[in-house]
């Protein structure tokens, strides 16, 4: 996407015209649906959980034989808890995902505002001054790019006190990481844009370089942006579980659906549902932002759908 | 502690000696007897552990007697151990298990006759000494160091590389040594029996790369040692059966496989197939794997468990605002949840809800419950006691817990437990290392901490002194409630000198209850651990005490 971009004048036109291409894209369409879906779910889950009258955080030892497997078929599905019950626990697996999925969004949102927000005042400075602190940047995109991330971010959770609230750590911490392929793209697309007579008149006239990083690139860069915003969103998503995973990510009780993968992998043999239900739309959430994220980027720069 | 098998590595200062942990206490005497049949020699023993590396340093190590290094090195003492059958300590490389003076100050041991190390060269009671001497070495720290301050001198001993020798060993000819001590110790046939009093070659030690291959005085020696793959034993020519009846030497090979998650040996040992037909697991069975073992009737039957032992505890840190009130601690006792935690670690097959802090299995335990509340707490008295000491609704505290699968579901049912109560805990789940430093550092910078607690050796004295002495606050201590309390410090220091063993047993129980009174753990479970094995191995049972398998005995089927 870069010479295709129309000027500023046309920006209420052309979105109307991305939402019709986006509609018309059904693996777009379907996976815009479902991140609504599970926006709602997220949203909804004290709703939903209280419909089913459980909570995440409730044992219920009755529901587990002795050796603290869930009685009954399916890990214990029935019509009180209707994904069944975590193994140990008796937690009701279906508010564990439900409020697993509040978690999840909000880190993976979240963090990947943080990565966004970095990336494009990094990236559109760089962009437009240049010179050695355009360089300095783009070795030190460079450098992060290159950077062993993940055991960063166990160390940190590590090092961190336990009183600083963790789920803030860990949205920080990925959304640190996150930003160095936005800055890196947001800076291109600067360098051609800065060319472009409507800038080039803005600076003729006299305009300063707040006005014309806010009022002439910035809106020039949204499309961009929010194409990238959503393809990061389940990069994020699948950091916090991997960190979740790991015993390092939001901690115990929270629910989070990395962390109920993880101790589910050790009851796969024999309480399949449990690993089910959170890998699912753990692979949901994933599988749609990338659906979405795709197809936004085709609507916004049909060129490029024939080139794939 | 509790991961056991192998050398533990909990640096422990010299100055409080009686560090500690391991493995395991005693569950009753009634231990769930293993089939034992006539010992056939041959075959390859696999062993499967969690653990990367294992260094065979007696110095380093906080092995049992019945466990990795006993079958590379023998000591002045061993244990018996029998299943359905109390823990005995019974001669290994001395003839007896020491003869006291009259003031069970000076304790003497002759060696065996005709003893040989792998090379050839004749065990000297000299060796012994230097052998307990680099113990004291700094750089050799970590070992189990109960004889430490116990030794005349031994408080200010820096090791043989910077201090000399330790006068307080004395070895007047080749097979006799001589232990003067700082008071009375009637456990000191026990002490001897620990890996420090290994007989190391003083030409043979380098103290960096002792513990790879040491000079084996056992039926096996190091063939290879690859860290984070795989330590090999084969057989030591020089060992005599004769000499030596605590120790089988079944198999022709011993072969540790390292690196192996505790999941992992589990699902390896459930297949039973190939060469994992001759192994067995060094880890627990964690609770998913248990609940798959007992709906499959032939993994099951190569289950072994072991009767309630270790204490499983909650450490309340009286010196924290909150909980240095009594009535607050008084309120978690009520509060916690024991059947919660009980679940957990696998219902029944996993523990039993404890009460008292000396384990069932130990003589002179006595039975009582001081905070009775059902099996899952009586939130209501809690509540009350909270009330009045001030503290309804604002009470905020970490819990540090290791951060694998069994620990953290502990913290979780602590945690649901005591917020019915309105106490909010944040869980702080640490990999083990990282939690051992910052429950035993000087700092103390946490409220609550979940840990196990095995003694060393079956007394009472292990339950209860280096959890509750004062002695054992920070510095590598474990005193993980940092109680101090001179009246309980008092009792401990008489039962601890007293020879007579009723009389010291009274004193323990007494010391029991006292500490008890003020609170300071909660007791959740006394658990039980449990091991499997492949098909092809015999003679592989869990005594009453310890709860770990004794690998001294284990053989495989023709």
């Amino acid at each position: 996407m870069s010479a295709a971009q129309i000027g500023s004048p046309d920006v209420a036109r052309r979105g109307s015209e991305t939402w019709r291409r986006l509609l018309a894209d059904r693996w777009a369409a379907i996976g815009a649906v479902v991140v609504v879906l599970l926006v709602l779910f997220a949203v909804l889950a004290p709703v939903l959980a209280g419909i089913e009258g459980q909570d995440a955080y409730t044992y219920h030892l009755d529901a587990l034989a002795d050796s603290g497997a869930p009685l009954g078929s399916g890990g214990g599905m029935s019509g009180r808890h209707w994904f069944g019950v975590e193994p140990r626990t008796g937690r009701d697996l279906f508010a564990i995902v439900a409020f697993g999925a509040r978690t999840s969004l909000l880190i993976g949102v979240g963090a990947t505002a943080v990565a966004v927000l970095l990336g494009v005042a990094v990236g559109v400075t760089a962009g437009y001054f240049g010179g050695w602190y355009d360089r300095l940047i783009s070795r030190g995109v460079d450098v992060l790019f290159g950077f062993p991330s993940l055991i960063f971010m166990i160390a940190v959770g590590a090092i961190v006190p336990a009183r600083f609230p963790r789920s803030s750590l860990i949205l920080l911490v990925i959304g640190f990481f996150g930003w160095p392929p936005v800055a890196r793209v947001v800076r291109g697309q600067t360098l051609v844009l800065r060319r472009r007579t409507f800038v080039v008149a803005s600076e003729a006239m006299g305009a300063g370089s707040v006005h014309v990083l806010v009022r002439q690139l910035l809106p020039n860069l949204g499309a961009t942006v929010i194409v990238y915003a959503t393809m990061l969103v389940p990069g994020m998503i699948g950091a916090e579980a991997a960190l979740s995973f790991l015993g390092v990510g939001v901690p115990p009780p929270t629910p989070s659906w990395g962390r109920t993968i993880g101790s589910a992998i050790d009851w796969v043999s024999t309480d399949v549902m449990f690993l089910l239900f959170p890998g699912l739309a753990l692979f949901a959430a994933t599988l749609s932002f990338n659906l979405l994220g795709d197809g936004l980027r085709d609507a916004l720069d049909p060129r490029l759908r024939g080139l794939r | 502690m509790r991961r056991h098998g192998a050398a533990g590595a909990v640096a422990v200062t010299a100055a409080l000696a009686l560090a500690l942990t391991a493995c395991n206490a005693n569950p009753s005497s009634t231990a769930s007897p293993g089939p034992t049949t006539a010992v056939t020699k041959g075959g390859t023993l696999t062993i499967l552990t969690a653990q990367t590396n294992i260094d065979l340093d007696p110095a380093k190590s906080q092995n049992l007697a019945t466990t990795t290094l006993g079958l590379v090195l023998r000591r002045l003492t061993t244990w018996d151990i029998q299943p359905g059958q109390p823990a005995k300590v019974v001669p290994d490389l001395a003839t007896t298990t020491g003869t006291s003076s009259a003031d069970g100050k000076t304790w003497t041991f002759q060696l065996k006759d005709g003893l040989k190390y792998a090379d050839g060269t004749p065990i000297t009671a000299a060796d012994i000494k230097y052998g307990v001497e680099r113990s004291f070495a700094p750089e050799l720290s970590g070992g189990l160091g109960y004889h430490k301050t116990l030794l005349v001198g031994g408080d200010t001993y820096k090791g043989p590389y910077t201090g000399g020798d330790l006068t307080s060993i004395e070895v007047p000819d080749a097979r006799t040594i001589v232990f003067h001590l700082t008071k009375s110790y009637g456990d000191w046939p026990w002490i001897v029996s620990m890996p420090a009093f290994t007989p190391v070659p003083k030409a043979k030690d380098d103290p960096q790369k002792y513990g790879k291959n040491p000079v084996a005085s056992g039926p096996y020696q190091v063939d290879v040692n690859q860290q984070g793959s795989l330590l090999r034993l084969k057989r030591n020519p020089y060992w005599d059966a004769k000499t030596d009846p605590e120790r089988t030497g079944g198999p022709d090979q011993v072969v540790f496989q390292l690196g192996q998650d505790t999941t992992v040996q589990a699902q390896r040992l459930i297949a039973d197939s190939g060469a994992d037909k001759n192994a067995f697991g060094a880890g627990f069975v964690p609770p998913s794997q248990l609940v798959q073992i007992q709906q499959n009737p032939t993994a099951k039957s190569r289950l072994v468990t072991s009767d309630a032992g270790a204490l499983e505890f909650l450490a309340m840190n009286v010196t924290r605002p909150g909980l240095s009130d009594l009535r607050v601690r008084q309120a978690i006792e009520y509060a916690v949840d024991k059947k919660s935690v009980q679940v957990a670690a696998g219902g029944v097959i996993g523990g039993d809800p404890a009460t008292t802090l000396i384990t069932p299995g130990i003589a002179g335990r006595a039975d009582y419950d001081l905070y009775p509340a059902g099996p899952d707490g009586d939130p209501a008295k809690a509540k009350q006691l909270l009330a009045q000491a001030g503290h309804a609704s604002d009470l905020k505290l970490t819990l540090l817990v290791q951060d694998d699968q069994l620990n953290v579901g502990y913290g979780e049912a602590v945690q649901q437990g005591l917020k019915r109560v309105g106490i909010e805990v944040t869980l702080k789940p640490e990999e083990y290392d990282a939690w051992t430093a910052d429950v035993t550092n000087d700092k103390g910078d946490y409220d609550l901490a979940i840990s196990g607690w095995q003694p060393d050796f079956p007394s009472a004295n292990g339950n209860i002194e280096p959890l509750f002495a004062s002695s054992e606050i920070g510095g590598g201590g474990f005193n993980l409630s940092r109680y101090s309390q001179p009246q309980a410090d008092g009792l401990i220091q008489q039962a601890t000198g007293e020879t007579d063993p009723a009389k010291a047993q009274a004193l323990w129980a007494q010391a029991d209850k006292r500490i008890m009174q003020d609170a300071p753990v909660v007791p959740l479970l006394y658990t039980k651990n449990s091991f499997l094995h492949g098909s092809g191995v015999q003679n592989f049972f869990v005594a009453s005490f310890p709860a770990y398998p004794n690998y001294l005995k284990v053989s495989l089927a023709k």
